[in-house]
């Protein structure tokens, strides 16, 4: 090893001396800046922040200073804002000193829950109040990270929620104890829309579709009914083997979980977790049911419906009527060829009736009806409550940030009760399309001159007084995971539907475990 | 007893004297260890921003998973965690299972270290290949050399999300030419897909990796590209006066010059490779395609398993650094 020598060192144009020197001066002046920069970072936390109890006393009275209100929402609510503050303004009775800001979020459900995760665990005062999802409410309740309503509020407000709100949305927003966390704004019911002149080709007539409306239909009859259909739909097209009979989803995704997979399932009185009463707890205490014969018979028409009677789990009396495709078909692929007229009928949201209903697509050759059933609510061995029509149940609630500040909390009480007017909830119903979660407020006069959903309101109807919800808690985000893969695998052909059960039984089993144990 | 003036020199007297000492100290340093020295506060800055997060990140991994409760983790497990995950007890729990459950094809890609493995081999290889025949092309002489540079890097400059669109539609029965849904798409009568591609875990893999290496290629053709315009022209002359054939001049000039650069290419895209997570989530999703990223994002944010998410990040962490190794290795074979 050779010592550079001084000399050689003293060559370079920075002797180590100068860059000591100039080493020593930089970082005091760095240490400087950093001291006087570090202070005054603190305002958001400052200054009238809340204190993050989830159970303090809110005031109802509104509150006297300028007081603006986030609402962390949604891109079509941001669109419409103006004329949702209008109608709460003058119909729903908010003070004018109470400003909303509606904020978009991510168009994407599990965007948002991820987000709002963030900063609630952050402890963050905006936005005060927040749309959540029906299926990922009970989890932030669990984590003690929402405002309890019964708490905060006076009785007589949570009350005439729960006196006239659908019950089974409202079990989407409460704790364990039953009190209330989150406030419904709208609800969603799955129905099926088919082709009326499709099916007029195909024989049948409008006494046909006006009973169908309301009463559905066996899934067995369906089956044939949708056949036709095809069979007619096929001469029209110019490519026949392009024409799609029955359209649903069953992607391996949370929609299949919560929703496609319950109407099946429930349509045959089968259930995850046997009575309905378990659907929401106790978590690691109740029985797993998906091994029972209803839900392995849901899961084999699935298979007939797509593969038909080739396949060696089919059910005899139900014809092959969907495409192989629906095994990776999610909400907007599977309304496309629908749309587009290649496809008799389709299982889907209300937003899609607006489209479909639309002069330009069917109009009033847009038929709907509830989903179809296998089982009367009667015959189910969990009925009335599971079984005969089906229809998952989805929505979304308003809940509040317990880190808002008071004054602002107060605000959000204010925006809570505008809401709850009937004319406001009309409103929303004719500017977005978003149902009122109250079953009397869904056909009523003023709903039918809607154009075009009003057609359908009727249906609307028994879909929500027919609404399952899923069994939400905080094992759930996990168990939907599961569900949706091995039912998946199941209508892929890839497991027979008693192994695929057998395996999500196993699962569903050790994560009630995990989950219980905390 | 000392004045007070007397007691101020002394002080300035030792600081002095501390100065001295330290600038002495250093100027004897070698030029080894005064290089160390002077990359003292780089590496110190290196440990807070690349270190830190890996010891937080795997303190978390000791904690169990918190559902209830404001808490974000539970309670200290030490290395329950990845006893769990790694034995397969814990694959309930999880999006999908760490290691493969049996031998089985459907078990090898519901794995997420078997799929994450099976993309890095086949886009870093494809990748290689395609890259370094595109820059041999590409470092000839010919006319619209700047046109072709343009349309090999327009891939590579497509964001994550409108590729992975353009593939998701690619592959969406009925709405590209290639898949139909009554089994009428151009792949499907090859009989090289199923009818339901997306939904398949080993046709969306292969789907996944052709959009990595679609997209990709670019890069690693540039990089060695940008290897072979440094090699030196006049050794290419002087093989052609001595006869070298084309093949011959590939061989011993450009692929031993070339070797180092095609090698640190191969690394970057390996690491990356490794953390595969856009593509996939865009394309398929990653329930039919869950590579390790997938499994750490789908834990910690549709799960909420803060534990399991850690665990599951650090075991990434680990197995890159072990490719990375093998890498290393073979660089002090080569001596690079």
């Amino acid at each position: 090893m050779v010592k550079g020598n001084n000399s050689d060192r003293k060559r370079g144009r920075v002797s180590r001396r100068r860059f000591v020197q100039a080493a020593s001066a930089s970082g005091i002046a760095v240490g400087l800046a950093g001291c006087v920069g570090g202070g005054g970072n603190n305002n958001n936390n400052n200054g009238g922040g809340g204190s993050g109890d989830t159970e303090t006393p809110i005031s109802t009275e509104p509150p006297e200073e300028e007081v603006t209100v986030q609402i962390a929402a949604d891109s079509n609510f941001k669109g419409a804002s103006d004329a949702i503050i209008q109608t709460m303004r003058e119909n729903g009775g908010l003070p004018d000193n109470i400003q909303v800001e509606f904020i978009a979020g991510s168009f994407e459900s599990g965007d948002r829950r991820a987000k709002y995760q963030q900063l609630l665990s952050a402890g963050q005062e905006n936005p005060a109040i927040i749309m959540m999802d029906n299926g990922w409410t009970i989890p932030f309740i669990a984590r003690n990270q929402l405002q309890n309503l019964s708490a905060s509020l006076p009785e007589s407000i949570i009350s005439t929620v729960q006196d006239t709100y659908l019950s089974n949305m409202l079990a989407t927003a409460s704790g364990q104890n039953g009190d209330l966390y989150g406030i419904p704004l709208f609800a969603d019911f799955p129905t099926i829309q088919y082709r009326k002149d499709v099916l007029r080709e195909a024989g049948y007539g409008d006494s046909d579709f006006d009973s169908w409306a309301t009463e559905s239909m066996t899934w067995s009859d369906f089956s044939t009914v949708v056949a036709d259909g095809k069979e007619v739909l096929s001469g029209q097209l110019d490519d026949p083997s392009r024409a799609q009979g029955f359209n649903w989803q069953g992607d391996a995704y949370v929609g299949l979980a919560c929703c496609d997979f319950v109407e099946f399932m429930s349509s045959w009185g089968g259930s995850y977790f046997g009575e309905f009463g378990n659907l929401f707890g106790p978590v690691g205490d109740r029985p797993i049911t998906v091994e029972e014969e209803p839900v392995i018979n849901a899961i084999r028409m699935m298979r007939t419906f797509i593969h038909g009677q080739d396949d060696p789990e089919s059910l005899e009396g139900y014809e092959q009527i969907s495409p192989e495709a629906v095994v990776q078909y999610t909400e907007e692929p599977s309304r496309e060829p629908f749309t587009q007229g290649r496809a008799v009928a389709l299982r889907n949201w209300p937003y899609s009736i607006r489209i479909n209903a639309a002069e330009d697509a069917f109009g009033e050759d847009l038929g709907v009806m509830p989903l179809p059933y296998q089982v009367t609510a009667e015959e189910s061995k969990y009925g009335p409550e599971i079984g005969g029509i089906p229809s998952a149940l989805g929505g979304w609630h308003l809940a509040l940030n317990p880190n808002a500040s008071e004054t602002v909390k107060q605000g959000a009480v204010q925006v809570f009760r505008a809401l709850q007017d009937d004319q406001v909830r009309l409103d929303l119903f004719e500017i977005g399309g978003w149902i009122p979660p109250i079953p009397d407020l869904i056909a009523t006069d003023q709903t039918r001159e809607l154009e075009p959903i009003g057609r359908y309101v009727d249906q609307l109807k028994v879909a929500g007084e027919n609404a399952v919800p899923r069994p939400v808690t905080v094992a759930w985000p996990q168990q939907s995971t599961q569900v949706s893969k091995e039912v998946n695998a199941s209508i892929r052909q890839q497991k027979s539907p008693a192994d695929a059960m057998a395996s999500l039984a196993s699962s569903l089993a050790d994560l009630e475990e995990r989950a219980s144990q905390g | 007893m000392a004045t007070e003036t007397e007691q101020a020199e002394t002080v300035g007297g030792d600081r002095s004297g501390v100065y001295t000492s330290f600038v002495r100290w250093m100027e004897n340093l070698t030029e080894t260890q005064f290089a160390y020295f002077l990359l003292t506060p780089a590496l110190l800055l290196l440990l807070v921003i690349a270190v830190w997060p890996l010891i937080a990140t795997f303190r978390l991994s000791l904690f169990a998973d918190s559902f209830i409760g404001g808490a974000t983790v539970g309670e200290f497990v030490g290395l329950q965690n990845y006893i769990e995950i790694i034995t397969g007890e814990r694959s309930a729990s999880l999006p999908a299972p760490l290691l493969p459950t049996s031998l089985s094809m459907s078990a090898l890609f519901e794995s997420a270290l078997a799929v994450t493995l099976v993309f890095t081999l086949a886009s870093v290889f494809f990748e290689t290949l395609i890259g370094f025949g595109q820059a041999l092309v590409l470092n000839q002489e010919f006319t619209g050399r700047r046109w072709v540079r343009v349309a090999i890097i327009i891939p590579w400059a497509i964001p994550i999300v409108i590729q992975g669109m353009i593939f998701f539609l690619l592959f969406q029965p009925d709405i590209g030419l290639l898949v139909g849904s009554e089994g009428n798409g151009i792949l499907q009568q090859l009989g090289i897909m199923s009818n339901t591609p997306l939904a398949n875990a080993q046709d969306s893999t292969l789907i996944v990796i052709v959009a990595d290496i679609w997209k990709t290629t670019a890069f690693m053709a540039l990089l060695i590209l940008a290897g072979m315009q440094s090699i030196n022209r006049d050794l290419y002359d002087v093989a052609k006066v001595a006869g070298a054939s084309p093949w011959q001049r590939f061989k011993t000039i450009t692929l031993p010059l070339i070797l180092p650069t095609v090698l640190v290419a191969m690394l970057f895209r390996t690491i990356q490779a490794m953390r595969v997570y856009g593509i996939i989530e865009t394309v398929s999703g990653c329930t039919t395609v869950p590579s390790l990223s997938c499994l750490v994002i789908q834990s910690f944010f549709q799960n909420s398993a803060v534990g399991s998410a850690a665990t599951i990040a650090f075991i990434t962490a680990g197995i890159i650094a072990i490719v990375v190794s093998v890498y290393i290795v073979g660089f002090a074979r080569e001596g690079i």
